[in-house]
């Protein structure tokens, strides 16, 4: 008895171990996700920690057969749009974009600059599936995949896909 | 270039300009409670069943209530048969709640989740509804019961017959009961449009939005 719940607490030592390990290679795409469905530090680090419950649970389940990475933008993204509570935190106190823009503002040119803070701004105007379908463009992901992850064929994925990318151009020339 | 593209490429080359945790400060996310919504929607669902169970057994703790139920003339056995056959309907459906809750998965794709959570909803949306016809159902046959076997019932209603006002008198009965069912149901009715209304508003616009898709 003992010997079984010693080996239990050695196994789940070794799942944390792997799924801790994971997660921080490829944080990126959690953060990622955040940047996305927030607009300030403190509601991206409560959704971070809420992407990282959600994939820490899911995790038993995870079966290695798809890629690591592919199954975080599933939980990722259904942890942003449908399971997470927007609080009170994520009240907008300071645009993230605008923070990561003035640390990077020397590195662009002024029309590059001010073009992409546009774009930012017009991604955030967007509805959460919106969100979610720009996001995975912007992750070069394809068809497949962004059908894979969202639950609706490839055909809608690319019609719907379309649509966007002409409503982010809208917005930019009205 | 046209501008999406240059998102793409400025998205892509903003990979490393997140601030990275270590694996230190994500151990300690892993004992953190999750505040999802299939969480409180978990919470409200035991409240729901835990509030109905409670309003059909506590009026049996007050000894008035059991005299009145003692006098009643309904068949007693027809009662007890109602009541097994309430608490069978209690367990099929904490059984198909634990179920559609089983099956909420954040791995699904984002319409599976969606899907899965919004069935969930609908197992206790049946269970309210059931209990708001069965409990209207009741609460009409006990009335009937009330009142025809009421000793005091049957002398006022002789008074009444004496001064020949009879139609009032059951206009005004039956209005009388129309109107605490209907101020009972808008009760219910609010509750639930407050609680629903807000927690999966987000959830139905988002279903809706990947729905519009398949028209």
């Amino acid at each position: 008895m003992l010997l079984i719940g010693t080996n239990l607490i050695k196994l789940t030592k070794e799942l944390e171990h792997s799924f801790v390990e994971q997660l921080e290679k490829h944080q990126n795409i959690v953060h990622k996700v955040c940047r996305l469905y927030t607009n300030n530090q403190d509601a991206h680090n409560d959704l971070f920690q809420e992407i990282t419950i959600q994939l820490w649970k899911a995790y038993p389940k995870f079966r290695g057969d798809s890629k690591f990475s592919t199954w975080m933008y599933r939980v990722g993204l259904n942890t942003a749009i449908t399971l997470y509570r927007k609080g009170k935190r994520s009240i907008n106190t300071q645009h993230m974009d605008d923070v990561l823009f003035k640390v990077k503002a020397e590195e662009y040119d002024d029309t590059e600059e001010q073009q992409l803070k546009l774009l930012y701004k017009a991604v955030h105007q967007l509805n959460d599936i919106e969100k979610a379908l720009v996001f995975l463009y912007l992750e070069d992901k394809n068809y497949r995949e962004i059908s894979d992850t969202m639950g609706i064929s490839e055909v809608n994925a690319r019609v719907k896909m379309n649509r966007v990318k002409t409503k982010l151009r809208t917005i930019l020339n009205p | 270039m046209d501008e999406l593209e240059l998102l793409k490429k400025d998205w892509q080359r903003d990979a490393l300009a997140y601030p990275q945790l270590s694996a230190k400060e994500i151990y300690p996310m892993l004992l953190k409670k999750s505040s999802s919504i299939v969480k409180l929607l978990f919470y409200i669902s035991i409240a729901e069943l835990v509030f109905w169970v409670l309003l059909n057994s506590v009026p049996f703790l007050f000894d008035s209530y059991r005299e009145s139920f003692d006098n009643m003339t309904m068949n007693k056995s027809m009662f007890y048969g109602i009541t097994a056959f309430t608490y069978l309907i209690i367990f099929v459906f904490i059984y198909l709640l634990y179920k559609s809750y089983k099956s909420i998965s954040a791995a699904d794709t984002a319409k599976g989740l969606m899907e899965s959570i919004l069935r969930t909803r609908k197992v206790i949306k049946y269970y309210v509804l059931y209990n708001l016809i069965f409990g209207g159902i009741f609460m009409i046959i006990s009335f009937y019961y009330s009142i025809n076997g009421n000793p005091e019932v049957a002398k006022q209603l002789e008074l009444v017959q004496a001064e020949g006002k009879e139609t009032i008198f059951w206009l005004a009965t039956i209005g009388m009961l129309i109107l605490a069912l209907l101020v009972f149901g808008l009760f219910i009715w609010l509750f639930y449009r407050l609680i629903y209304g807000i927690l999966l508003k987000r959830l139905n616009q988002n279903y809706k939005e990947l729905k519009k898709l398949e028209v």
